[in-house]
């Protein structure tokens, strides 16, 4: 492949990165800013996604079916993680919390191998293998699938958090959760249903991937913190998040392609950590004089 | 009678700190001589606590000095200007929790001791010897302001004028130089009050330097020699209580609270 | 004070029941309690780090693993003798969480935990990666026995004896440094660091002290580790490992320096039990299943018991003081 094709090629497995990066960074703030709760099963979500997609589908259910059934099962468990382990903890905090969504994917991972396994599981792509060929680097229709998710989230959460109701409600329990409760909001039901939309959202996610990236109990948790890093460094918001998604997966794409394929992941977990240092440096006026 | 000259322990000069769009305090110059007691009062909102945050280095001025025995301490670390002889308490207390009272008082004798990590982990003798004279030394502490008897219940179970005590008697285990006290009075009954009165009093005489943030006119009318005033982040008024008691900017400020 | 013969006393039958241990039960006991010891003296750093100092690091098993491959690394090329490698080990763990620290440390709460996650994961991908040094994905193999003066230590009861010598040890300086003025100034700025500054206490620099020193007696033990079993693979410093030592903080308490280690005691054997009677039921446990295990217990305990089993000691142990007069109030 020559120079030119192989910067497009990474390019477009980059910017495949960037887009679920981004989606899954959405679902981490989805949850984030209503509940204040960092949800480490996010990853997993994913996961099931496409996990419990084989699953339906080696069961004999049309594709249709097992997306569907899947995406419904991942709500469930979602929603039952809210109201099993987060709602009843006593003493609230950010730590508490995010031990418990730990320990939650810990037993959802182990879950997942006991009942099926440690290998890589596939599922087919959703259209025929059609793939475009752009000046000598491919793209497959599977990829498109993502790029047009991506598209299709964005505008479907942008009407829903603005132009609805319940949207609105939200982003006014975003802002002030004790405000909105005071104004008849009913919290707790809110905290379920991002919930849910986070495990739904991350399902379908998981599910276009997996015809690229393949399936597996461990594929959650890199992928999960991923859009963590997209989410924390976009400051939480969707624009913010889909453009530190779209930096890290040309970062990662760029890396993987140029420098090693096997140290890809280190990018992304790089890129956090000195993104988070960095923001702890105060350039303001005012620095400190004789720190030690 | 006017301000006594006689060494200056604190000067601050055109001290400036704003919060993003809020200037909490603008061009504030003052003295504070050695042996004093100096008030500072103002309505809610007038920069006192930030005053004495910036003093004590919990925030860094935007703008202006502050120099103690001469020294420029203005944005240096909390702990270097406490290790250099400034010592305060809170407002909201600030107490620690997981320790009982007495360890919160050696808590505050820190700066004056020096076994380090591994002089305790090995448990050498000189950490030993010293940790007996903090001991010791807490304790008086907790003598001074009249709560002994609490030395080793948790902080949870004292009500809230022992709980201001015990910070005073924490900030006290450093030995200041200067101490500040943030509305020390707040919340105490009467009686309390009076008890706090005599304590301060009680470490002018040892001598200390005292600086208090007030709300409690009374209080602060009958214990001060000086009195600073400030409203919206500007000192308004300064000077002996009488002067200030009368100062109509002051009671402008004050808008219909009782100034007596 | 009656506090100080009495723990003297607990001192000395922890001691008496250590040694004793391998005298009266068979291999397979000596075995789970070396683990124990092992798991158990990491998990009491953790929770000191995350219990008392508020500092939420998910990097324990970094230093572990890393302390565990420079000795092992060393000992099979023969540069370095076990002993002398771990020595070497702890010193290359205690630089790098000193530059790692110092910039890490200033993050707060979650924050801080998602830059040790990445540590965690980096360091872990790192040794998979670097084939030819550390063995890659199938690990070291063939690590030497620990020997010390010609001495070679090569059954499970050496381990075990040497094991808990080391938990024991790291256990004593830890506590006497928590009962000291580092130990006060370590609980105050977890409380209020605002008010500890205030009183002189240099915090970051605090907590970049005991950061390192938990790093460093986490490498020790990562070198022991290796070394018993003669075998380390990256899965060593991976997540589950964390998820273990959490489990073990918050079952056995956080708030006191025992905790952990009892709690680490209580898991290790729980998990046995549950092997014993579910072994058929359920394949051989795999890292990832007592993950799921022990996730299910960090659940179960957070909501309902949050000060885990040393807080509810700790509790009634107080309870028992104030009914016997011996308290004020």
């Amino acid at each position: 492949m020559t120079l030119f094709s192989q910067i497009i090629q990474y390019t477009i497995s980059g910017m495949t990165g960037g887009s679920i990066y981004a989606l899954i960074g959405i679902c981490w703030s989805l949850v984030y800013l209503i509940t204040k709760v960092l949800n480490f099963t996010t990853g997993e979500f994913v996961m099931l996604g496409g996990m419990l997609t084989w699953v339906f589908r080696t069961a004999g259910f049309s594709l249709v079916l097992s997306v569907l059934f899947a995406v419904a099962c991942t709500i469930l468990i979602s929603m039952i993680l809210e109201r099993i382990a987060i709602r009843p903890v006593r003493y609230p905090s950010e730590v508490t919390y995010m031990m418990i969504t730990i320990a939650g994917a810990s037993v959802i991972k182990g879950l997942v191998l006991l009942a099926w396994g440690s290998e890589t599981r596939r599922i087919e792509s959703f259209f025929d293998t059609e793939v475009i060929h752009l000046f000598g680097a491919t793209i497959t229709s599977q990829v498109l699938c993502v790029f047009g998710l991506l598209v299709i989230v964005t505008i479907g959460l942008s009407l829903f958090l603005n132009r609805t109701l319940f949207g609105k409600a939200l982003r006014a329990s975003a802002v002030n959760l004790t405000g909105a409760s005071l104004m008849g909001i009913d919290i707790s039901r809110f905290r379920l249903f991002c919930f849910g939309l986070a495990g739904g959202l991350g399902a379908i996610t998981g599910i276009v991937i997996t015809p690229i990236t393949f399936t597996g109990y461990e594929v959650g948790m890199l992928t999960g913190l991923k859009g963590l890093v997209a989410a924390i460094v976009g400051g939480w918001t969707m624009t913010g998040t889909m453009v530190a998604a779209l930096v890290l997966g040309l970062l990662e794409g760029f890396g993987a392609g140029f420098i090693s394929a096997g140290l890809k992941d280190v990018f992304a977990l790089l890129v956090m950590i000195l993104f988070l240092i960095i923001r702890t440096m105060n350039f303001a006026s005012g620095a400190r004089r004789g720190y030690p | 009678m006017g301000k006594p000259a006689d060494d200056v322990l604190l000067d601050v000069r055109g001290l400036s700190k704003h919060f993003g769009g809020i200037r909490a305090m603008s061009g504030v110059t003052f003295s504070i001589p050695q042996g004093s007691i100096i008030s500072m009062i103002g309505p809610n909102g007038a920069g006192k606590s930030t005053f004495v945050n910036v003093v004590s280095g919990t925030h860094v001025p935007d703008a202006g000095e502050v120099h103690f025995q001469g020294e420029d301490i203005a944005g240096l670390p909390g702990h270097v200007i406490a290790a250099k002889g400034i010592g305060r308490t809170f407002q909201l207390l600030e107490l620690f929790g997981s320790l009982s009272v007495l360890e919160n008082v050696m808590v505050g004798c820190h700066t004056r001791s020096r076994s380090g990590m591994l002089a305790c982990g090995f448990s050498l003798l000189s950490a030993l010897k010293e940790e007996k004279r903090i001991r010791e030394e807490a304790t008086e502490s907790l003598a001074m302001v009249g709560l002994e008897g609490r030395a080793h219940d948790p902080i949870s179970r004292l009500p809230l004028g022992e709980r201001k005590l015990v910070g005073i008697a924490r900030a006290l285990g450093m030995k200041p130089k200067l101490l500040m006290l943030d509305e020390p009075a707040g919340g105490l009954a009467a009686h309390e009050v009076e008890g706090l009165v005599r304590l301060i009093h009680l470490l002018v005489e040892r001598g200390l330097t005292l600086f208090i943030v007030e709300h409690n006119m009374p209080f602060v009318m009958s214990l001060s020699r000086w009195i600073i005033v400030l409203d919206e982040g500007m000192k308004i008024a300064e000077g002996p209580p009488e002067e200030v008691r009368g100062n109509e900017e002051v009671i402008k400020a004050y808008l219909g609270e009782e100034v007596c | 004070m009656n506090g100080a013969p009495r723990q003297k006393l607990l001192w000395l039958v922890l001691i008496a029941v250590i040694i004793a241990i391998p005298l009266v039960a068979g291999s397979y006991v000596v075995g789970v309690m070396c683990f124990i010891a092992i798991f158990g003296g990491l998990a009491v750093g953790m929770g000191l780090l995350l219990g008392q100092a508020g500092m939420f690091s998910l990097a324990h098993p970094t230093w572990f693993g890393l302390g565990g491959y420079v000795s092992g690394i060393l000992a099979i090329r023969g540069i370095a003798p076990p002993w002398l490698g771990s020595i070497i080990g702890a010193v290359f763990v205690g630089l790098i969480s000193y530059a790692i620290g110092a910039p890490l440390l200033r993050l707060r709460g979650y924050y801080l935990a998602c830059a040790t996650f990445g540590l965690l994961l980096i360091v872990q991908i790192s040794l998979a990666q670097l084939g030819s040094l550390t063995g890659g994905h199938e690990g070291l193999m063939g690590i030497p026995p620990f020997s010390i003066g010609g001495f070679v230590l090569e059954t499970d009861v050496h381990y075990y004896y040497l094991s808990w010598a080391l938990c024991l040890a790291c256990l004593w300086f830890l506590n006497n440094m928590m009962g000291s003025r580092m130990g006060r100034a370590i609980k105050s700025f977890s409380d209020s660091e605002v008010a500890a500054k205030s009183m002189g206490i240099n915090v970051p620099r605090y907590k970049l002290k005991v950061f390192i020193l938990t790093a460093v007696m986490a490498s020790l033990t990562g070198s022991v580790y290796t070394c018993y079993l003669r075998f380390a693979e990256p899965g060593i410093c991976g997540f589950p490992l964390q998820v273990q030592l959490m489990t073990m903080v918050i079952i056995g308490g956080g708030k006191t320096l025992y905790g952990p280690l009892l709690g680490g005691f209580v898991v290790m054997w729980l998990r046995e039990l549950i092997n014993l009677y579910l072994g058929e039921v359920l394949p051989r446990m795999s890292a990832q299943v007592d993950a799921l295990f022990f996730g299910v217990l960090i659940i179960v305990i957070l909501i309902f018991m949050p000060g885990g089993l040393s807080g509810w000691m700790d509790r009634l142990l107080y309870l028992g003081r104030r009914t016997l007069g011996k308290t004020s109030g």
